[in-house]
């Protein structure tokens, strides 16, 4: 039944080599078309998150700034100054808060060998590294020995080993910072970054302990303070509490926002995340029209195949056939139609961006990829078109009057 | 086998209303040979039509082997079709793309026959109408009476009761019509009942009993 169900499809098709190859490349380029667009579309989406996240992911910054309302008897107009203490005190009493840190910033001399350089040295935390994605490319990441015992080490950025290094290894080796010795054990992975908030980007980075910082220069109060909300649908609260928290150790009100400058990274990466959902869905309809014409395609030629079958369909009712008979076979045909052609388009798209030079687009539109929400997304499309495409002529063949049709 | 009271047809067009049957009544026994005949437009076709369940008339009863047909639906008069009744036309009507052997096979893919059983009776019609060379042949390269005979098997593969033959030999010279006709006698002595339209009176010889119509009235 199976077998004489495809013979007698295949059949159908191959009595109309025209016809079927006009349809077949009708859908076959709308799903490539669908293909590629998504495949484009996510890899963009996914690129530009990538680096976007290069600065780091779902956290909040905070800069201490100056008072603009009076609080407790203090006048407006203080600076806000927060120690390191102060700032790990509150992210431990806040609920919800995964991870703080802050930094001491500086643009400083960094010398190795005949090698001079004025970059962004950073005096952070431990866990400064899981916020801000720095991760050891060789070497390790600081721990927390290092701050604990206030070691001379430092995690370079890729660039400013480049810079020192040249070919050389890094690790292990001794640079100078404002003319003081520091052990390198580690350097950063190279990492895309688009964005950043103070200081020079990461890559250009030396991270030393800051506890080492702070022995060294002298300073007491942070530049910066960095929190990651254990959810960051979650950013609003823990910033109110952040700011409670802060303004009473350090002497503002949580209703001064000057006081605390905040930028909320999250929110930024919402908006980020959903202009690039709508980008994708904006192409997948795109996409989804130009499929929609193929299958109008398949429609239209399905319902002149019926015209011209009449008299088949009439022979097939003379000897007993249903109306579900007559419907199934010009639904499935259709359907095939539609199937074949997207398989085939399907097939092509994949080939494509097989072949597609990776190493140039990369670093415009990341690399396109035949993943399963393409792939699932396609499917759906093409089983609606084909259902509709098929519905239409299979039901016009199916209210066929047998004597009328016989009279042809 | 038939019974049919005051079965009438009307068509209209417009304004225009056609009785094509008149209060036909009708009793058909089973195993009878019966020829219609008539002049051109006299609704001969029309009867064969509606006895066959191709057609629904406009009024009166018809009980085939003691059902009523008059209020079945659509789906229901195919099973009719398919079980009960054998049609061969004046034009064969065989699908033009699909050989002798499919073409034979047919009705039986409308009742879920297994694989097995359909070889089995295509074999025994192919084998019964002499074309068991011709199986794999498509109708455009058999003679008009060879694709008269795969007519006349694909009429027979649900071992219906009732053959209805519209102009069986209009379309065919007068000794490949005897041909068919002995065919025709042979499905009586198996205890078929046949109804065949006609306008030869040496084809009509072949039946027991003929049916005159005229303008819609048994004459
Ligand atoms: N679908 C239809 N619509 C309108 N009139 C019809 C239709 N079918 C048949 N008729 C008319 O009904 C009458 C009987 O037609 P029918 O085909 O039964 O005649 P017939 O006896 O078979 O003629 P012939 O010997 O030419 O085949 C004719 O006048 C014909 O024009
Ligand atoms: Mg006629």
């Amino acid at each position: 039944m199976i077998l004489t169900f495809f013979r007698n499809l295949i059949r159908d098709l191959r009595r109309q080599p025209l016809r079927t190859s006009l349809t077949l490349s009708g859908v076959g380029w709308g799903t490539f078309a669908v293909v590629i667009l998504l495949a484009f579309g996510s890899a963009v989406s996914r690129q530009n998150l990538k680096t976007f996240r290069g600065v780091g992911q779902g956290f909040v910054i905070a800069f201490p700034a100056s008072t603009t309302v009076t609080y407790r008897g203090l006048p407006k107009g203080r600076l806000v100054r927060l120690t390191p203490e102060q700032v790990l005190l509150a992210g431990q009493k806040i609920p919800g808060i995964k991870r703080t840190s802050f930094e001491f910033t500086a643009t400083r001399a960094i010398r190795y060998r005949r090698e001079d350089v004025l970059n962004t040295v950073r005096g952070v935390t431990v866990g400064y590294g899981d916020i801000r994605n720095i991760i050891a490319g060789e070497g390790r990441y600081l721990n927390d020995a290092d701050v604990s015992q206030k070691r001379r080490v430092c995690v370079l950025g890729d660039t400013v080993t480049e810079n020192l290094f040249h070919e050389e290894k890094a690790v292990g080796r001794t640079v100078f910072i404002e003319g003081l010795p520091f052990t390198v054990v580690g350097v950063m992975k190279k990492k895309i970054q688009t964005s950043n908030f103070s200081g020079q980007r990461d890559e250009h980075c030396a991270f030393i302990p800051w506890t080492t910082y702070s022995a060294l220069f002298g300073d007491k109060y942070i530049g910066s303070l960095i929190f990651q909300p254990a959810n960051p649908a979650d950013s609003k609260r823990t910033i109110r509490l952040m700011r409670e928290e802060l303004g009473k150790l350090a002497g503002f009100s949580p209703d001064d926002n000057d006081a605390l400058f905040v930028w909320d990274w999250t929110e930024f990466e919402k908006s980020f995340s959903i202009f690039f959902l709508a980008f994708n869905v904006f192409l997948g309809v795109i996409g989804a029209f130009t499929l929609l014409v193929g299958g109008v395609g398949v429609a239209s030629i399905m319902l002149v195949v019926v015209e011209e079958r009449t008299k088949e369909i009439g022979i097939k009712l003379a000897v007993g056939a249903k109306r579900r008979h007559i419907l199934w076979q010009f639904f499935t045909e259709s359907l095939a139609i539609v199937l074949l052609g997207g398989g085939l388009g399907f097939l092509f798209a994949a080939l494509v961006l097989k072949a597609l030079p990776v190493e140039k687009i990369e670093e415009f539109v990341g690399i396109p990829l035949l993943n399963p929400t393409v792939g699932v997304a396609t499917i759906l499309i093409l089983l609606t078109i084909g259902i509709i495409s098929g519905l239409m002529p299979a039901r016009r063949a199916a209210s066929t009057n047998p004597i009328e049709a016989l009279r042809k | 086998m038939i019974e049919m009271e005051r079965i009438s047809k009307v068509y209209r067009m417009g304004e225009v209303r056609l009785e094509a049957l008149k209060e036909i009544s009708l009793r058909i026994e089973a195993a009878e040979f019966i020829s219609i005949m008539g002049p051109s437009g006299s609704g001969k076709s029309t009867l064969l039509n509606i006895i066959g369940c191709l057609d629904t008339p406009s009024g009166g009863s018809y009980f085939l082997e003691e059902k009523n047909v008059a209020g079945l639906g659509f789906d229901e008069l195919s099973t009719v079709r398919n079980r009960k009744i054998g049609f061969v036309f004046q034009n064969f009507n065989l699908l033009p793309y699909a050989t002798t052997y499919e073409n034979i096979e047919l009705p039986m893919l409308f009742n879920g026959r297994s694989g097995k059983r359909r070889r089995e009776r295509v074999r025994e019609l192919l084998e019964m109408v002499g074309l068991v060379e011709w199986q794999h042949h498509r109708p455009s390269e058999l003679s008009g009476g060879q694709q008269q005979r795969v007519a006349i098997a694909r009429a027979l593969a649900n071992d219906p009761s009732l053959i209805l033959a519209d102009e069986p030999t209009g379309n065919l010279d007068s000794k490949t019509g005897e041909e068919i006709m002995g065919l025709f006698v042979k499905l009586q002595g198996q205890g078929r009942t046949i109804l065949m339209v006609t306008h030869d009176t040496h084809i009509a010889s072949y039946s027991q009993r003929t049916i005159q119509l005229l303008d819609g009235r048994i004459v």
